[in-house]
């Protein structure tokens, strides 16, 4: 008997006859052989969590680092925990995770990647506890030390990146990333090395190498303190979160956006243009941010008609989505899109030739990092973990079973009432943190970021919950096994 | 053995098992399944996905090759993935519309 059919209820008959690849004939078979180990995004994300709780813990404990002008020790270690500790951690292990699968490669190395969150670890809390305490030289070393991590990463994902089958725009995206996450790093340490005191003489117990190497670095800090450490500091700072993170942020929506709300890109074109404003007007405003140059306004206005052109795209990509419906993930994320455009206002602002600098524009300043790196980033950055750490749970716990058992969805791991408590409180944070930055209030601040942690605590709650399923799995049996009787085909309501 | 004979709609009713764990929704409602073929006790489906490179595809294609290995009668079965023609929300039934809220078209 041979039958062969067209299946779905209105579907078309495939044009020609399938031509993959054939299974071997066995029972059962497993999954996932050709997976990234889901240790391993999980480690950096677990790392990431933890990092974040500090943060907003620090913040309620000394919320003068936010209610006060931002060039003191204190919100540079803090802004670094946020930064490396939450933001990089997060990103860099969904990278391992979602740049294979974006792409439709292998991630190049594991191996590689394991020794770099070792290098992550110790370089960024080494990095956070030096800033604290305001040992500069420490910081150069400890910055070293995450820099070499960062070297392994650029490498393993650049390396990955080499066997995308279809280049896109979503792979243009991310090898610009790991370029300015590159420079973020150097210019970083460039910084630190401009910030520490040099003996004049040489010590001549030390090896000549030695020597050597602290003449190379007192010069290069005499030539790194010509430019002013606050505009040094500002455009360091633009390389890692507009460099790095939003790059990534908006390169990866073009792939995951469409995948999650059913629909496609709607003009490739458009979404290249916008990654090519995003880089050309970021390497203008680095050189000008630098230099104190009036010009940096009219990189800053690249940059926003980047992100302009981005959200023409993301607008035109969810008019034409399949899925009416947006599950609170994908809220979270279009949201924290939404607050690109005061973001963006300010950046205008800020970069506005004659602005004077006084208290108020200072703290529109710390409003400025506090609504791109919380509001923007990390906003973002949640809403994309309630797809991610739900995929990596069932990845690791349930695929083996699909077809064996009855596994559940992605969205039953976890509570949905418990994530949108969680997007009201963080909005509710975001409004009442940023208003009191502008009023330099402390009690202000430290109410936000209340708020805010209990936003951070509805999603620890919900990752327990996703976690304890490795512990105790959600598995029945299939309708029909082991004794099959045929299953009513169900009707249309 | 039970004796119960191979069809068209066995088989389905089999793939119906076979969840897509980001819709929720099963893989023949979502209009995932292009052809199935039976010769004797060998099963052959062709099939799709939502999205060319998704990461549950590994999953999804060996867990309909689980869900029809398990059934009496089939000794040997194949999934293959297809992208021709690629997957479209029209082809989902109305049960997978409603699962996943797919608007009309």
């Amino acid at each position: 008997m041979e039958v062969s059919l067209p299946i779905s209820a209105r579907s078309s008959r495939p044009r020609k006859e399938a031509e993959g690849h054939r299974l071997e004939n066995s029972r059962p078979v497993t999954a996932g052989v050709t997976a990234t180990s889901i240790c391993l995004p999980l480690m950096f994300i677990l790392t990431g969590l933890v990092a974040l709780c500090a943060g907003v813990a620090w913040l309620i404990f000394e919320p003068s680092v936010l209610a006060t002008y931002h060039y003191n020790q204190h919100i540079i270690a803090a802004t670094h925990l946020f930064v490396l500790g939450w933001i990089c951690s997060i990103v860099m292990g969904a990278m391992y995770q979602l740049v294979p699968v974006a792409l439709e490669t292998k991630l190049y190395s594991n191996k590689l990647a394991h020794w770099q969150f070792a290098f992550h670890i110790v370089g960024f809390i080494g990095m956070v506890w030096m800033f604290r305490v305001w040992n500069m030289k420490q910081v150069g070393h400890f910055g070293c030390v995450l820099g070499v991590g960062v070297g392994l990463f650029v490498y393993n994902i650049a390396r990955t990146l080499r066997r995308v089958p279809k280049w896109n725009v979503t792979a243009s995206a991310v090898t610009a990333a790991l370029g300015w996450i590159s420079v973020a790093i150097v210019a970083g340490l460039l910084i630190a090395t401009a910030k520490c005191t040099y003996e004049t003489e040489s010590d001549t117990s030390l090896p000549a190498a030695v020597n050597s190497l602290i003449h190379g670095l007192r010069a290069v800090g005499i030539v790194v303190s010509r430019y002013n450490p606050i505009s040094a500091m500002h455009a360091h700072a633009h390389l890692g979160a507009l460099g790095f993170f939003t790059l990534l942020i908006v390169g990866v929506s073009y792939k995951l956006i469409p995948m999650f709300t059913l629909s496609e890109v709607q003009s490739r074109r458009r979404a290249a243009f916008s990654i090519a404003l995003l880089n050309v007007g970021l390497a203008g405003a680095f050189v000008t941010i630098l230099a104190g140059s009036p010009w940096k306004l009219a990189f800053a206005l690249m940059v926003v008609a980047g992100l302009i052109v981005y959200a023409i795209e993301i607008v035109a990509i969810l008019r034409a989505r399949k899925r009416r419906s947006l599950d609170w993930g994908i809220k979270y994320f279009l949201t924290a899109l939404a607050l690109l455009l005061p973001l963006s206002v300010l950046a205008i602002v800020l970069s506005w030739p004659a602005l004077p600098f006084n208290l108020f524009t200072g703290q529109l300043e710390n409003l400025y990092g506090f609504l791109g790196l919380i509001g923007v980033i990390s906003f973002a950055i949640v809403g994309m973990l309630y797809k991610i750490i739900p995929f990596l749970v069932w990845f690791g716990r349930y695929s083996q079973h699909i077809g064996r058992a009855k596994v559940p969805a992605l969205a039953d791991l976890y509570s949905p009432q418990l994530q949108a408590a969680g997007y009201w409180s963080w909005v509710a944070g975001l409004i009442v943190v940023c208003t009191a930055i502008v009023l330099t209030s402390e009690i202000g601040v430290r109410i936000g970021c209340i708020l805010l942690a209990v936003s951070l605590g509805t999603l620890m709650f919900n990752v327990g919950t996703m976690f304890s399923h490795f512990i105790r799995p959600k598995l029945e049996e299939l309708s029909f096994a082991p004794n099959f009787s045929p299953i009513p085909a169900p009707t249309a309501p | 053995m039970n004796g119960t004979k191979l069809s068209e709609a066995t088989i389905l009713d089999a793939l119906r098992q076979v969840i897509d764990p980001e819709l929720g929704c099963n893989i023949v409602d979502l209009g995932l399944i292009y052809t199935v073929s039976i010769t004797d006790a060998k099963v052959t489906v062709a099939m799709t996905l939502t999205t060319q490179g998704c990461p549950m595809h590994e999953s999804i294609r060996i867990g309909a090759v689980n869900v029809l290995l398990n059934l009496p009668d089939v000794d040997d079965a194949e999934v293959e993935l297809v992208w021709d023609p690629p997957w479209h929300p029209s082809m989902m039934t109305e049960i997978g519309r409603a699962a996943t809220g797919v608007g009309d078209f």
